[in-house]
C-alpha cells in the first residue's frame, strides 16, 4: 500500500573562517504506491562541527517549542488525573 | 497561407504534469530545505533552520465507452481522461545556527504564539473539566439531602 522511509541526512559542508559545519536532518517519508502522493517530516537534527585541528563537535538542534508543547500536554493530562483523584476522594 | 496545428501526445497528457509534481514533492525531503541560505553580517553567518511538513495525493482515470442507441450500424466512440489532487506544505522556524570565529552555537526560536494558544487551550479545558465535577457533586448532594 505504501513504503515508509526513515532516513538520516547530511548536507553540503560550509566553511566559516576555522570551521567546518555539516547540516543534519530527520527525514520521514510516506510514499504511496504508484507514486500517487505522500508524506514527508524533514526536521533539522543537528550540526557537525569540524575544526581545522580535526576535533569534530556534535551540536544537537533542539525543537524548543515543540519541547513546550509536549511538557504542557503532560502536565495537563497529570493535572486532570489529580483532579479527578481528589474529586473522588472528597 | 495555410495554418499548421501541431498536436504532441506523449502518453497520458496530465502524467507529466503529475510526475514533475511528485518531483517537487520528494524535493522537501531535502537538506537543502531545512537549512536555509546563510545570511552573512560582517564575520557572522547566519543559517535559520526549519521544520518541513508536506503532505501530497493525486488521482488519475481515464475511461472509454460506446453508442450503439443512436445508430447501430456506426457507433460513437468516446473516451476522456482527468485527475485532481492536493497537498499542503507547512514550514515552521526551528533554530538557528550562528557561526563566527568565535565559535559556532545553535539558538533556538521559540514560538510564543503557539505556546500561548497550546496554554489558553488546556487551561480552558482545565477549568471546564473543574466546572463540570463541581456541577455534579452539587447535584449529588441535592439528590442525598
Amino acid at each position: 500500500m505504501f513504503e515508509i522511509e526513515r532516513d538520516i541526512r547530511s548536507g553540503e559542508s560550509q566553511h566559516v573562517g576555522d570551521y567546518e559545519i555539516i547540516p543534519q536532518t530527520n527525514v520521514f517519508l510516506v510514499k504511496l504506491r504508484g507514486h500517487h502522493g505522500g508524506f514527508i517530516w524533514n526536521r533539522p537534527r543537528a550540526v557537525i562541527v569540524r575544526t581545522i585541528d580535526g576535533e569534530e563537535r556534535i551540536l544537537p538542534v533542539q525543537d524548543v517549542t515543540r519541547n513546550i508543547l509536549w511538557g504542557m500536554l503532560a502536565g495537563g493530562l497529570l493535572g486532570a488525573m489529580l483532579i479527578g483523584m481528589i474529586n473522588r476522594n472528597k | 497561407m495555410t495554418d499548421e496545428i501541431s498536436t504532441t501526445q506523449s502518453g497520458e497528457p496530465g502524467l507529466d504534469a503529475f510526475q514533475d509534481t511528485m518531483e517537487e514533492f520528494l524535493a522537501a525531503a531535502d537538506v537543502r530545505v531545512v537549512y536555509g541560505e546563510p545570511i552573512q553580517h560582517e564575520d557572522t553567518i547566519v543559517i535559520p533552520t526549519a521544520e518541513v511538513l508536506c503532505v501530497l495525493g493525486f488521482g488519475l482515470g481515464s475511461g472509454s465507452g460506446t453508442n450503439t442507441q443512436q445508430n447501430a450500424e456506426s457507433p460513437s466512440v468516446g473516451k476522456g481522461n482527468g485527475g485532481g489532487g492536493g497537498g499542503r506544505i507547512l514550514s515552521r522556524p526551528v533554530a538557528v545556527v550562528i557561526a563566527s570565529p568565535e565559535g559556532v552555537r545553535v539558538e533556538p526560536v521559540v514560538d510564543i504564539t503557539k505556546v500561548a494558544l497550546a496554554g489558553l487551550t488546556a487551561m480552558g479545558f482545565m477549568i471546564g473539566m473543574m466546572f463540570r465535577m463541581s456541577r455534579r457533586r452539587h447535584a449529588l448532594r441535592s439528590i442525598q439531602t
